[in-house]
């Protein structure tokens, strides 16, 4: 066996003799972009091209549509034409024909003289592009061909490039890899008006791109019903310029990889330098192309592994590489001195589908930068069939869902694992990648690890058979309607949870639905009950409780899903008869909003069809209806729309929110006086300036959650991800029930806790499928605890005393006095109340109950030379001198 | 007869002579008495300046400031040579030499303060257009046609003011009276008397002043109609009740002169009171971070200006941005993100805060950041759709002019301001206690020695003559009004590339 990177020597110094170390095109970075969405997922079956549909229609606020793509991976032979043996071992070309009058010179230049064609076909669009709404460039002509290098150019090229003794397909990927650069260069970097490009070139695998959004791609070169195992998808923002080409869309190609990116380097033209002293030069301006053509580099070229790759582009650093083994430091620190020129610098994440064809493996990976500065979520669903996922919002991961599960009753609109991968880390390594696998029986398998080949998984539990039809258990009249209808007529939700809470896991899921589906169907006839059937069927979603062999993630669609239809069947604002304390309000009938009248209380929004921001969006409609009387709101079927709670303006005390679905970003940023609870998991930018109130978040928390926030209490379930509490000043007290990722209450400057000031307690667990607290080994992994404070603290449940001093910039770590004790206790136990997470329990380490003061630290701000010193600046320095001068 | 408070009513957009609040302000000669002064008093009968003065039959110590200069004093009908005892010598004041710097040289302070005080250009041979820095507007002069090309037109009622919402959407339309507004200085950074006299006096003008980044005191609640509240990296102060009591909201991600620094204010200003209004412990230096930490990406900042028009449905935004050499990039995304105001911060601003090693070194000067960001809006289609707002060494009305012909709708103004209020530009305002002349300071003793109603029309005197100076300007180009003049480079002139440059001084009359 013969090691890839042996032969990187060679390829390199061929490549220079062909290109040069200077580039033919002046390398000057003319597209520029920063922000971006970006999807995809991977199946273990394959997967219609519809479904990009949703989460890319989701992300539209990302983009602009001025570039989207779509790649994906793993095709079906049959839909293409061509036999398996043929779609495995063949290059698929996929070229964009700008001027379609091209192609004949093209083929005769690029093509005929190289390749032997098995196939060759122009790609079906639409017969008219402005069929699709909001496209406004017509797509290029893509001609596509399945190639195989003639023997005796192959022959040739490895003669001439001194390649002997090369395996023939390692050679064969550099000729093709050559080839589409000189194509580019022909027909599309050197030339004024661009007439064609490569938009692919790799295996079992496509790359399509337009100027227009993402799913305009699908629409229009008809992929609605193309399946593929593995499909991502860019919305891109560029602002530059009046024409685009689609050749500055992501994704881009490697080889057999397509990279989108969500981000912007700050050492561009470094990378760039970095490439060109290795023979390979950008043509198409981005730093996406770069992105790629790194990952080309290290893992075709130099042959290096994967996790060596990853750490190339997002090295481990302070903290995290000393907890590395010391052999694994050596080598990192190898990687980091030789490539760190090349290393992506600045705000990035990337998603890269590719084809492994050596293992005949299609996978989905994304990895995020050191500092995190790019929104990312990954999420796993293993039953019946297997899928994972990787966005820039969740909320585009569950539109994805949820468009599958329409399709196909095998998928599940909620996954079993949501989660995010902390940045250049020695716990995950900031990527995460979904392997589809052949199994022996002609099948395939999804895995999902991290960087260090650590798997993630799912508990094995029964997937739910939506289609089975629900009938009567037999022994529901004498086993369970008793206690049901004790619990329902008591109108107490706490009865109604616990009835779930000691029954759940013993019932199939046939019972669990018919039980659920009961509840509703006795509230329609018991209007009074309704307070009691809302808060108890929202308890069953907070908290987590035994399901026995049934999975979570159906248990939650299950309860939601009946939770929305008695939602659905409330009194509408537009009905003057039946008036309940209820009243609902949908997209359709928003203009007939009105001020509560009689009994009303409860405005109940129905989310599903508003605008994610603007004047159609929901958060607009609530703070009217505030203006209109309105003071408590239950907001449902959220997809992903911002800005709830915000817009109230001061001393809102008698308001309270309650959010379902996927709430959207800036969820309650700037909030003062009210309550909002957010049920499930919440975005980035949460609670931003929040001024007053309360918030909890029965989940995890997104990025620059608090950011600058002045006061109130929030409590939260699971993680606040990246740079919470930045800046926080004021008296914000929170208590994070999980970690967080990193910069943790940086810059905080909230005062003296004890005399009125702000803090935050992590607690530093997490929890099993049935409810059960799970203690992390380090209650906060990060580098940067508290940096720079100057005000506030941190009670951090740390018995074990792991923080160390190394994770603080400016903080000080001291024990736990009574009058902290004092201070923290009540808020401990009013996370009890929210999230059933006992003061006893987090106070019991290996199984004995501890006195506060072992189990809890304090960090608190010390006096920094930097915060509290003027500093000596260039001008004292100036006048110092001036002055000797003078004397 | 009530008591009544007027210092939170607008004041009038009139000229009232304002006096320095030192016993002898500071003059570009020295009038000096000898011992031999017989207290004759002929002196103030000959002066036309009124330098002299009279009180109680006893000469004052005379009005240096107000010299026309030595050539005057030695005129066979002035006072050198009238004074019976010979006691009087008009000479240079040599502290001239040791004030100011490059780009605020002596005699442009001297100039702004005669102008703060009269309402009126010097008479004397004062500079009042441009400095000495050998470069950017100081290089740049107006070429105005030998004949003024449209006699017919009414100096006073030529057009000063710009439209700031030029988006056509369901939120305010506002017009300022006059194309500058006041820039952002916080709370802390400047004292309260300094805060409020220069809203005030931005209000009577019609226009508005940013808060900075300090918060928002409860003293500017009256003027709520005239202020832009700032939204920074820091966060500091801002509230949702901020962002709605006011009608235009600005993002500041850089300033021109220190981008990608962040903003500091260190711990010996941060007093009580500051404290209270960033809700931060006194004594602790306050830093914002450079960049949002919500914000990487343009597609964050779309969301970010999205969440501040959900919280103010009426306002406009604006963004303000320092001059990298991709301006022109931040400049169209911030337009495609849906603001109505695009604020270029050049490099040449910032008060004493801001690191010399950042000063001047890092952004891009800004009359080339205005030429490209105007033309680059101009090629996109979309200039006619956003307000072009530039900053940042903004000193003079002349500056003010060039900046427009260049390119930009209006400018902002910061130093300026405190220069009228005497500031001297010995670039202390960040150490100690702060400000010796009480300008830029929070510490109460120091505070004491300005007065508001004194501040307000130091500041409204200058602006007037600015107007007026505009005013003069576009007479003599014929334009009817200042809109007329944007991206008119035609009308300029650079010493180092045009020859026989004439000068444009608009104290001499047009032909």
């Amino acid at each position: 066996m013969i090691h890839k990177g042996a032969y990187a020597d060679r390829i390199i110094k061929s490549r220079i003799r062909e290109f040069g170390l200077v580039a033919a095109t002046k390398n000057e970075k003319r597209e520029d972009e920063g922000g971006c969405g970006v999807t995809g997922f991977a199946a273990n079956i394959p997967v219609a091209g519809r479904h990009i549909f949703e989460p890319s229609i989701r992300m539209h606020n990302r983009g602009n549509g001025k570039g989207g793509g779509i790649a994906a991976v793993g095709f079906d032979p049959d839909q293409l034409g061509v036999s398996r043996d043929v779609l495995e071992s063949h290059y698929l070309l996929n070229i964009a024909l700008l001027d379609q009058e091209c192609l004949p010179m093209l083929k005769e230049a690029n093509v005929t003289p190289f390749f032997d064609v098995a196939k060759e076909e122009l790609l079906g669009h639409l017969f008219d592009y402005r069929e699709i709404p909001g496209l406004e460039v017509k797509p290029p002509d893509v001609w596509r061909a399945f190639v195989r290098v003639k023997p005796e150019v192959l022959a040739k090229f490895i003669e001439e490039n001194g390649f002997q003794g090369m395996p023939l397909r390692w050679a064969e990927d550099e000729f093709v890899s050559r080839n589409s650069y000189r194509l580019n260069t022909r027909f599309y970097s050197s030339v004024g008006d661009k007439q064609a490009f490569v938009l692919s070139h790799g295996r079992n695998s496509m790359i399509l791109k337009i100027v227009g959004y993402a799913e305009h791609v699908v629409q229009y070169y008809q992929l609605e019903d193309f399946v593929a195992h593995v499909w991502i998808a860019h919305q891109r923002y560029p602002t530059r310029g009046r024409v685009w080409h689609p050749g500055g869309a992501h994704p881009f190609v490697g080889l057999n990889e397509a990279l989108v990116h969500n981000g912007d380097f700050a050492n561009y033209y470094a990378t760039c330098d970095y490439l060109r002293q290795r023979g390979l030069h950008p043509q198409f301006m981005t730093d996406t192309e770069v992105s790629v053509m790194l990952f080309d580099l290290w893992n075709r070229v130099y042959g290096y592994p994967l996790e060596v790759i990853l750490e190339a582009l997002a090295p481990t650093g302070e903290l995290d590489f000393d907890l590395l083994p010391p052999e694994k430091q050596r080598l990192y620190d190898t990687i980091q001195s030789t490539h760190i020129h090349a290393s992506p610098d600045g705000p990035w994440f990337f998603i890269i589908a590719r084809n492994i064809p050596e293992t005949n493996t299609f996978q989905l990976l994304g990895i995020t930068d050191t500092a995190m500065l790019r929104p990312q979520v990954f999420s796993l669903y293993d039953g019946e069939v297997q899928i994972g996922l990787i966005c820039s919002e969740k909320q585009a991961i569950d539109a994805t869902l949820r468009s599958l599960a329409a399709g196909d009753p095998r998928f599940s609109p909620v996954a079993d694992r949501y989660w995010n991968a902390r940045g250049g880390s020695v716990d995950d390594g900031g990527a995460f990648l979904f392997n589809v696998e052949p199994a022996a029986d002609g099948s395939r398998r999804l895995t999902c690890m991290n960087k260090f080949g650590k798997p993630v998984t799912v508990a094995a539990r029964k997937p739910l058979d939506i289609t089975a039809p629900v009938t009567k258990p037999d022994d529901y009249g004498i086993a369970i309607e008793p206690l049901l209808h004790e619990a329902l007529e008591s109108k107490d939700s706490a009865k109604i949870y616990d009835l779930f809470r000691t029954h759940a896991a013993l019932w199939d899921y046939n019972t669990l639905r018919w039980v659920v589906g009961r509840i509703g169907k006795w509230v329609s006839v018991n209007a009074d009950g309704l307070d009691g059937v809302i808060d108890g069927l929202t308890l069953l979603l907070d908290r987590r409780i035994p399901l026995g062999d049934k999975k979570r993630s159906a248990f939650i669609r299950i309860v939601t899903e009946e939770l929305y239809g008695i939602l659905r069947s409330l009194t509408r604002v537009t009905e003057s008869v039946r008036l309940g304390r209820f009243a609902l309000v949908d997209f359709q009938t928003r203009h007939a909003l009105r001020p509560p009248v009689a009994v009303e209380r409860v405005l109940v929004v129905d989310a599903k069809d508003f605008a994610p921001e603007g004047d159609e969006c929901q958060s607009v409609l609530l703070v009217d209806a505030f203006k209109l009387g309105w003071r408590r709101f239950i907001v449902f079927d959220l997809r992903g729309q911002r800005f709830d709670g915000c817009g109230f303006g001061p001393r809102t005390d008698d308001v309270r929110i309650d959010l379902y679905g996927s709430s959207g970003d800036y969820v309650a940023s700037g909030i003062d006086g009210m309550e909002l609870h957010v049920h499930g998991n919440a975005q980035d930018q949460v609670a931003q300036i929040m001024k007053r109130g309360k918030l909890v978040i029965y989940g995890d928390a997104g990025q620059c959650f608090m950011y600058g926030a002045k006061g109130g209490t929030t409590f939260v379930l699971g993680n606040a991800a990246g740079r919470p509490l930045i800046n926080a000043a004021g008296h914000p007290r929170v208590v994070i029930n999980g970690t967080a990722l990193d910069f943790l209450a940086e810059s905080f400057m909230a005062g003296d806790p004890l005399n009125g000031g702000g803090f935050v307690i992590v607690n530093g667990l997490t929890m099993d499928e049935d409810g059960n607290v799970i203690f992390l080994d380090r209650p906060y992994p990060g580098s940067n605890l508290f940096s720079l404070a100057s005000g506030g603290a941190l009670y951090v449940r740390d018995p074990h005393r792991v923080i160390v001093d190394e994770q603080l910039n400016g903080g000080r770590l001291v024990e736990l006095s009574n009058e902290d004790w004092e201070l923290i206790h009540p808020y401990l136990l009013e996370n009890e109340r929210h999230f059933g997470i006992k003061v006893d329990e987090l106070l019991t380490v290996d199984g004995l109950k501890r006195h506060p003061h072992e189990v809890y630290r304090k960090v608190e701000a010390v006096p920094l030379a930097v915060l509290t010193k003027i500093p000596e600046t260039d001008d004292s320095v100036w006048a110092r001198n001036a002055v000797r001068k003078a004397v | 007869m009530h008591y009544k408070n007027v210092w939170n009513e607008v004041p009038r957009p009139e000229v009232v002579k304002t006096p320095s609040r030192f016993r002898r302000g500071m003059g570009k000669y020295a009038v000096m008495l000898s011992e031999a002064c017989n207290n004759c008093l002929k002196c103030v009968a000959i002066c036309p300046e009124k330098v002299f003065e009279e009180r109680g039959g006893k000469l004052l110590p005379p009005h240096d400031h107000l010299c026309l200069g030595v050539e005057c004093s030695l005129k066979s009908n002035r006072c050198a040579r009238n004074c019976p005892t010979s006691a009087i010598r008009v000479g240079m004041n040599p502290s001239t030499r040791a004030m100011g710097d490059k780009r605020w040289t002596a005699d442009l302070l001297m100039s702004t303060w005669y102008m703060a005080e009269t309402g009126r250009l010097p008479k004397t041979d004062l500079e009042y257009r441009t400095g000495d820095s050998g470069g950017g507007f100081d290089k740049i002069r107006f070429r105005f046609p030998r004949r003024p090309p449209r006699p017919d037109l009414d100096k006073e009622t030529i057009d000063t003011s710009i439209t700031l919402n030029k988006r056509n959407d369901s939120r305010l339309k506002i017009d300022i009276g006059f194309p500058v507004y006041g820039g952002g200085m916080s709370f802390g950074s400047i004292s309260q008397i300094t805060m409020l006299s220069r809203i005030r006096a931005f209000a009577a003008m019609n226009s508005f002043t940013c808060t900075g980044e300090g918060g928002y005191p409860e003293a500017l609640y009256p003027f709520d109609d005239y202020i832009i509240t700032q939204v920074a990296t820091g966060l500091f102060g801002v509230r949702e009740e901020t962002i709605q009591r006011v009608k235009i909201v600005e993002f500041k991600y850089a300033q021109g002169a220190k981008p990608g620094l962040g903003g500091h204010l260190l711990g010996d200003k941060v007093t009580e009171a500051v404290a209270r209004i960033r809700e931060t412990v006194p004594g602790s230096s306050l830093f914002s971070p450079f960049p949002f930490h919500s914000v990487y990406s343009v597609e964050d900042h779309k969301k970010h200006v999205d969440w501040i028009k959900a919280i103010n449905p009426r306002c406009l935004i604006s963004v303000k941005v320092s001059t990298p050499t991709d301006v022109d990039m931040v400049a169209v995304g911030s337009y495609y993100a849906g603001a109505h105001i695009v604020h270029l911060d050049g490099s040449y601003g910032g008060t004493g805060a801001a690191p010399d090693v950042a000063k001047k070194n890092i952004a891009m000067p800004i009359e080339y950041a205005i030429s490209k960001v105007h033309n680059f809006l101009v090629n996109e289609g979309v200039r006619d759709e956003i307000t072009l707002i530039v900053s940042g060494g903004i000193r003079t009305a002349f500056d003010i002019a060039k900046a427009i012909a260049l390119g930009a709708d209006g400018v902002v103004t910061g130093t300026s301001e405190l220069v009228a209020l005497e500031c001297l530009r010995c670039h202390n305002c960040e150490s100690g206690r702060g400000c010796a002349r009480g300008i830029a300071t929070t510490d109460r003793e120091l505070t004491g020695l300005m007065d508001l109603e004194w501040g307000s029309r130091r500041i409204i005197n200058m602006f007037l003559c600015w107007r007026a100076q505009l005013r003069e300007i576009l007479y003599r180009l014929g334009m009817s009004s200042v809109r007329e003049l944007v991206g008119r480079t035609d009308v300029l002139a650079h010493l180092d590339y045009n020859k026989d440059v004439p000068d444009d001084d608009i104290r001499k009359p047009a032909e």
